[in-house]
């Protein structure tokens, strides 16, 4: 059954997505992360076990996309054969029987319209082992309550790319911090940084996708 | 290097750059101004300055500085209403031949951008990436018909608060996504969107401009063999996207930019990439640097 798992993570870190993909060139016309996971469930694979592929697999793109040793294209190869194989996993999901560690609501808050930032964190937390609930871009501080309020015990993430958006996020912070004390809050994005972390009330700053599940890892899951 | 018909806007100046942030925190001036100097050698038709979150007093101050060794005209680059008006008040036209500055930018979100320039007029650049909805409300634009239309209406405003400049006085920025993660089609949205403003009569000689770096943003530098992967990808867009009205960038002085045969592998690569859809386009951009 480990097999399955590693043969997973393999096709996930090297994004083979499926038998056709013609990337990576050393595993062309070899099954790819769609014909694996059909194959492991046939054989009476847990469904738990290929999710614990998936996460191995973006652990490791993750890590080398933080790290620059593998590039944009990669991680997002890598979340389509993630996706491949959460396509089979999903009736268990939907039933219960596979659980995910946790879920995170994640944005681009007010006034900002940049989206490629929060999709790369999306990706690696998703890979990480978490629901992701993606309010998409320019999210008003409302929208971010209301999706709270759907998902008890989530955590969220929050993403800016202008210093004038900025002071839409503290704004945003407060107001989830003061109805929401105990909820833990990512906020990333290029002009963050820890100071402006630690004056608005956030919980943590990650400069780069694969920190923020380690966070949610350690605090969360 | 300079490439006949492109205005090259030096974009070293920039916060978002970790080098030119230490100077900035560290008050480096002479790092700065050797910034200038050195875009202004390479031929940078004007200096981009962008100082982040500093206050507008000190986008003034860095543009007076920056002026006394450099006699280009600049580039005022902030979304912030306030840090504009700073830099483009503090800029001095003498100083650079009497050439205007360009303002960088003004979108349907912050029109009150335009009002410095009564007192200081500027080229402005547009950005049309975003628009107004039916309710009033900000959206990305997501078809290169919203681009198209927002370029329409941004002119009109513009034309309006520029007593009538002509569109030779106004540059439009389309917006440039990342090729390595355009999973949506970002790069034909863009190359439509350029041809339908050159096709419009109305908006005909307007000028056309993307940050251009932000096109191999996050891709290796270098393929397998060493040859360079970033260059020819730029090159191989602007030979595409010149015939069409672009003519001006916000990018490096440092790269070879330059109009590419049709059968250059980076040619290729985003000929592919306007005919293919999804998770492909990405596999073809790793397939042209493999």
């Amino acid at each position: 059954m480990q097999e399955y798992v590693d043969k997973i993570a393999t096709c996930v870190a090297k994004g083979k997505v499926n038998k056709t993909a013609p990337f990576p060139p050393d595993m062309k016309d070899k099954d790819g992360a769609d014909e694996i996971a059909a194959e492991a469930l046939k054989n009476g694979v847990h469904p738990d076990l290929l999710l614990e592929g998936c996460m191995k697999g973006m652990d490791i793109i993750g890590k080398e996309f933080s790290e620059n040793r593998a590039f944009v294209t990669n991680l997002v190869v890598s979340a389509a054969a993630m996706n491949a194989v959460l396509k089979h996993i999903k009736p268990f999901l939907e039933s219960g029987e596979v659980k995910r560690k946790g879920k995170f609501v994640i944005g681009t808050v007010s006034g900002d319209l940049h989206d490629i930032g929060k999709n790369l964190v999306s990706m690696i937390i998703t890979g990480g082992g978490y629901e992701v609930i993606d309010l998409g871009v320019d999210v008003p501080t409302n929208k971010f309550l209301d999706a709270i309020s759907n998902n008890p015990g989530c955590s969220v993430g929050l993403s800016a790319l202008l210093t004038t958006t900025m002071a839409n996020m503290e704004n945003s912070v407060k107001a989830i911090k003061s109805t929401y004390p105990d909820l833990k809050i990512l906020i990333g994005g290029a002009p963050i940084n820890q100071d402006f972390c630690s004056r608005i009330g956030a919980d943590f700053y990650s400069p780069n996708p694969h920190d923020a599940v380690d966070y949610l890892n350690k605090s969360v899951a | 290097m300079a490439l006949p018909g492109l205005t090259i806007i030096g974009e070293s100046i920039n916060d978002s750059v970790p080098s030119t942030h230490i100077m900035f925190e560290e008050n480096n001036i002479d790092g700065i101004i050797n910034l200038a100097k050195t875009q202004a050698e390479k031929g940078a038709a004007y200096i981009d300055v962008n100082v982040g979150s500093h206050s507008p007093e000190f986008m003034a101050d860095m543009v007076k500085k920056i002026q006394e060794h450099v006699s280009l005209p600049l580039s005022i680059d902030t979304p912030d209403p306030a840090i504009a008006a700073a830099g483009l008040k503090a800029y001095d036209p003498e100083r650079a031949g009497h050439k205007k500055p360009i303002l960088n930018s003004i979108s349907e979100a912050r029109l009150e951008m335009f009002d410095t320039y009564a007192e200081q007029p500027f080229i402005p650049i547009l950005l049309i990436t975003e628009g107004l909805n039916e309710s009033g409300e900000m959206v990305m634009n997501t078809t290169a018909e919203q681009i198209h239309a927002t370029a329409k209406s941004m002119v009109r405003i513009a034309r309006e608060r520029m007593k009538n400049a002509g569109n030779d006085q106004i540059i439009l920025d389309p917006g440039i996504m990342p090729i390595g993660s355009d999973s949506k089609g970002d790069f034909k949205r863009l190359i439509d969107a350029i041809a339908l403003i050159h096709q419009d009569k109305d908006l005909s000689g307007i000028n056309m401009s993307v940050g251009l770096s932000n096109f191999t943003q996050m891709l290796p530098s270098k393929k397998l063999d060493g040859s360079p992967v970033k260059g020819p990808l730029e090159s191989a867009f602007l030979t595409m996207a010149m015939p069409m009205g672009l003519n001006t960038i916000i990018g490096s002085v440092n790269r070879k930019y330059q109009i590419l045969e049709d059968d250059h592998p980076a040619m290729q690569c985003l000929k592919d990439v306007l005919k293919l859809k999804g998770i492909d386009i990405v596999m073809r951009v790793m397939f042209y640097y493999s």
